[in-house]
């Protein structure tokens, strides 16, 4: 059985979905809300503020504020974050899926050829992807003066390189899996610390400076492109040198992933799927012994609430979110309390001080925006559930009550910390009265987020796995509605009416993505 | 007779197909179909005839196979054979360890320790050799839901290295005797579970027999019809000298088509033997239930 076939097969299947996207009329709408949305709001910004002088200021501006070694140190900073991550991931496995272990894993294939064929299929979508992204920005790549080709191969280059650091990530997991049939020491995972520092390694100001060869190093590489590229801290080296090490660079660790495929790997899914149905020890011990049955609520949307909460926080990752939020809330105040003197807050270049207002809003909405993500998912974590529940002697009005509630309250503490960090970071001035915007963002998204993860089993047959339109257009639609209510504060911020404006805007709308959510679960297949 | 039936059976696109994979010569525009029936099975004939492969003896060799998942046993010291024309059920309450049995046996995962083989192959050292002779239906059907269920099948048989004709007349075959016509062209995505299951049989049925089958479940989803005609199949099989290894713990299935059992309760093996010989040990029992009943925990009141 030859690699090449399983890498059609792969095609075929990328091949027959965007068949099947581009024939369902819904499919097709939310990919084109996606790309003429995104290609509209770039026309809009570009029509309003030229970027070309910015990027001609940028390097000078970065140059003073930075040092070159940084550059280097932060993409050394990148591989080493991916070698210590993927030292404790699944490496090739992550590629595997549910129908590999019931149909490739006993089939007579090897796993690298398992790997290789999957991985054409993600180096496939991403390709399409980029170029997708690519033409709908377009407007503000014209606005900025850059030219097409430099902006696709600058994406290319980074993106090529993040896969280098996936590889990287790997061969990782692949140490950690070799010295654990070597041994059972409980230090043996201390040798992460040393595989993080041989990542760091090609970033140490010595050897950058006296040995030539270190910039063959992926990480030094991508930093040397980045450098030339842009003209910031340019050392009069072709950017092509770059680009031929990030290539050779790729090929070698995709050769070495594919060359530490094996057996065991099939090994690792099959363990780990059985971890993500069992609970993590540590929620187990924050959860004791509290069983949710025993309550003594009557109201069947407390009910859910409770079901979802309790079921969420048994699922191992759900516990951090929750320490992430009280940490990072306490973190806040104190920062913003206290302002200590060794965490400094951004000093704006003046050069730069005419965009602070903008990027601190465009920011605020993307914070909440990624906040709200859970709120799409609180159907979806249902996976065939749904169907139960929709069965179930509950009003569905309830039962959407009790996921948007349920959500608001997790995107709430989520965006909470973000904000927080947000407003010390970047201040500006009359900040308050634009904070005060959040709460009505993370009001408005939570209620799209619903509607859209209700439509997932309208949608498709599949309710647990979220369509890719779907997920694409939900910031797209999301960053509009934002936009739309920072104009509208905006247009009538000196006027009393903005007290009946702004609650009458959003209230609409979440009233409307609600009876949309009301309606999908009322269309189940 | 049966591959005239078969390819008498096939649209017109299929046949098509199939004469151009044959490399039937075909130069004028339209054509009668009987013509192109002919030539296809004259084509057919003046291919060599295979020599029928005969199994290994034993098909299966499970030999003191331990699997440990961390502190938990799933299974221990299991010994399991399986003959060429012989269908093994093995039965078991859930969480009994057939489920990690059969995932073993398909070197889906690995055995602590013990040894596996499939038709004189082991899977951990000879894993490419024993499993183009193995066809596995999992517990939870599950397959690639971009593909229709025809792209699955020619996809399964090129992994299997099944020649392309054989895979087109073994595809038609099977499509009748399930009764997948309407769903062959379908997405896979959008199939029932039954369909589902329907769609995997298909896919290990294209390649040819004789066969060494690990089915967990079989019956899952299929309605009588489809049950029934899957009984029928297996039987033939098995008279033809393929070997069948089933996990079920649906009894009234495992006495009716199984020759031998082997009973696991809680990682081990508690019985095996012919429903005789377990009735001999267990004389105050009646039916396969009963004996299941009294090794598995003891019948209730």
């Amino acid at each position: 059985m030859s690699t090449f076939k399983l890498m059609k097969n792969e095609i075929r299947m990328l091949r027959n979905q965007f068949k099947s996207a581009i024939t369902s009329p819904s499919m097709l709408l939310f990919y084109s809300v996606t790309f003429f949305g995104i290609f509209f709001v770039s026309s809009v910004i570009s029509t309003f503020v030229s970027f070309a002088p910015l990027f001609f200021n940028f390097s000078v501006l970065l140059e003073e504020t930075l040092d070159m070694g940084m550059i280097f140190a932060a993409t050394a900073v990148l591989s080493a974050s991916s070698v210590v991550s993927g030292y404790f991931g699944l490496g090739p496995a992550a590629v595997l899926t549910l129908e590999d272990e019931s149909l490739m894993m006993s089939a007579p294939v090897k796993p690298h050829q398992i790997f290789l064929s999957r991985y054409a299929r993600r180096i496939l979508r991403k390709i399409s992807f980029i170029t997708i992204g690519v033409l709908a920005i377009l407007p503000l790549l014209i606005s900025a003066s850059l030219l097409f080709f430099a902006a696709v191969s600058l994406l290319a280059i980074i993106i090529i390189s993040l896969e280098i650091n996936y590889f990287l990530g790997a061969m990782s997991s692949y140490v950690r899996l070799w010295i654990s049939r070597k041994t059972q020491h409980r230090l043996r995972h201390l040798i992460v610390i040393a595989l993080g520092a041989i990542a760091l390694l090609p970033a140490h100001p010595w050897l950058l400076s006296n040995v030539s060869a270190i910039y063959v190093a992926p990480s030094n590489a991508l930093a040397l492109f980045l450098t030339e590229s842009t003209g910031i801290f340019s050392q009069g080296i072709p950017p092509l040198y770059s680009i031929i090490f990030i290539m050779i660079g790729f090929m070698v660790c995709l050769l070495l992933t594919a060359n530490i495929c094996g057996y065991e790997y099939y090994e690792l899914f099959s363990d780990n799927k059985g971890r993500e149905q069992t609970e993590g020890r540590f929620s187990k011990i924050i959860r004791g012994e509290i069983d949710f049955s025993k309550s003594q609520f009557t109201d069947p949307m407390i009910w859910i609430m409770m079901k979802d909460f309790w079921s969420r926080l048994r699922s191992p990752m759900q516990i951090w979110k929750y320490i992430y939020a009280v940490v990072g809330t306490v973190f806040v105040l104190y920062l913003n309390i206290v302002k200590p003197i060794w965490f400094p807050p951004i000093i704006v270049p003046i050069g730069l001080a005419f965009a602070i207002v903008p990027a601190f809003i465009l920011m605020m909405i993307l914070f909440v925006q990624m906040g709200s993500v859970t709120s799409m998912l609180s159907f979806v974590d249902e996976r065939d559930n749904i169907y139960l529940l929709k069965a179930s002697p509950f009003n569905p009005r309830d039962i959407i009550l009790s996921k948007y509630l349920l959500s608001l309250f997790e995107v709430a503490i989520t965006v909470i910390p973000a904000c927080g960090f947000l407003i010390y970071f970047i201040h500006i001035e009359g900040y308050l009265a634009v904070i005060t915007l959040i709460a009505p963002l993370t009001i408005l998204f939570t209620a799209t987020g619903s509607a859209f993860g209700a439509y997932v089993p309208v949608m498709t047959n599949d309710p647990k796995t979220l369509p890719v339109p779907l997920a694409l257009s939900f910031p797209i639609i999301n960053l509009g509605l934002g936009a739309i209510m920072v104009l509208l504060v905006a247009i009538f911020s000196d006027s009393m009416l903005i007290l009946v404006i702004l609650p009458l805007f959003t209230l609409s709308l979440v009233y409307f993505f609600l009876a949309l959510s009301l309606r999908a679960l009322n269309t189940y297949k | 007779m049966t591959i005239r039936a078969d390819i008498e059976r096939m649209p017109g696109d299929e046949l098509l197909r199939l004469a151009r994979v044959l490399k039937v010569p075909i130069v004028v525009r339209t054509i009668k179909r009987s013509w192109l029936v002919d030539k296809v099975l004259k084509e057919l004939e003046k291919r060599d005839a295979k020599i029928p492969i005969a199994l290994e003896s034993p098909a299966i060799q499970i030999s003191s196979v331990t699997k440990n998942f961390g502190k938990k046993t799933a299974v221990r010291k299991l010994n399991l054979r399986v003959e060429p024309g012989e269908i093994v059920g093995l039965v078991g309450p859930n969480g009994a360890g057939k489920t990690t049995t059969l995932r073993m046996l398909t070197g889906i995962i690995r055995a602590t320790s013990g040894s596996i083989q499939v038709d004189g192959y082991d899977i951990v050292d000879e894993a490419i050799s024993a499993k183009e002779r193995i066809g596995y239906i999992p517990e939870k059907p599950t397959c690639y839901p971009s593909l229709t269920a025809r792209e699955y099948v020619m996809f399964t048989s090129r992994i299997y290295r099944v020649p392309h004709e054989t895979a087109l007349i073994r595809m038609r075959e099977f499509v009748e005797l399930f009764q997948f016509e309407e769903f062959i062209d379908t997405y896979i995505g959008t199939l029932s579970k039954g369909n589902l299951q329907r769609a995997l049989l298909i896919g290990i049925f294209a390649r040819e027999p004789p066969y060494i089958l690990a089915l967990d479940e079989p019956i899952y989803g299929l309605d009588p019809r489809g049950a029934w005609n899957l009984k029928k199949l297996l039987r033939r099989l098995r008279d033809e000298g393929s070997a069948v290894l089933i996990s079920t713990h649906i009894l009234e299935v495992a006495a009716d088509l199984c020759d031998r059992f082997v009973i696991m309760n809680e990682a081990d093996v508690v019985g095996h033997g012919t429903l005789e010989e377990l009735q001999k040990l267990h004389p105050d029992t009646n039916s396969l239930e009963e004996i299941f009943l009294s090794l598995t925990g003891g019948i209730p009141e």
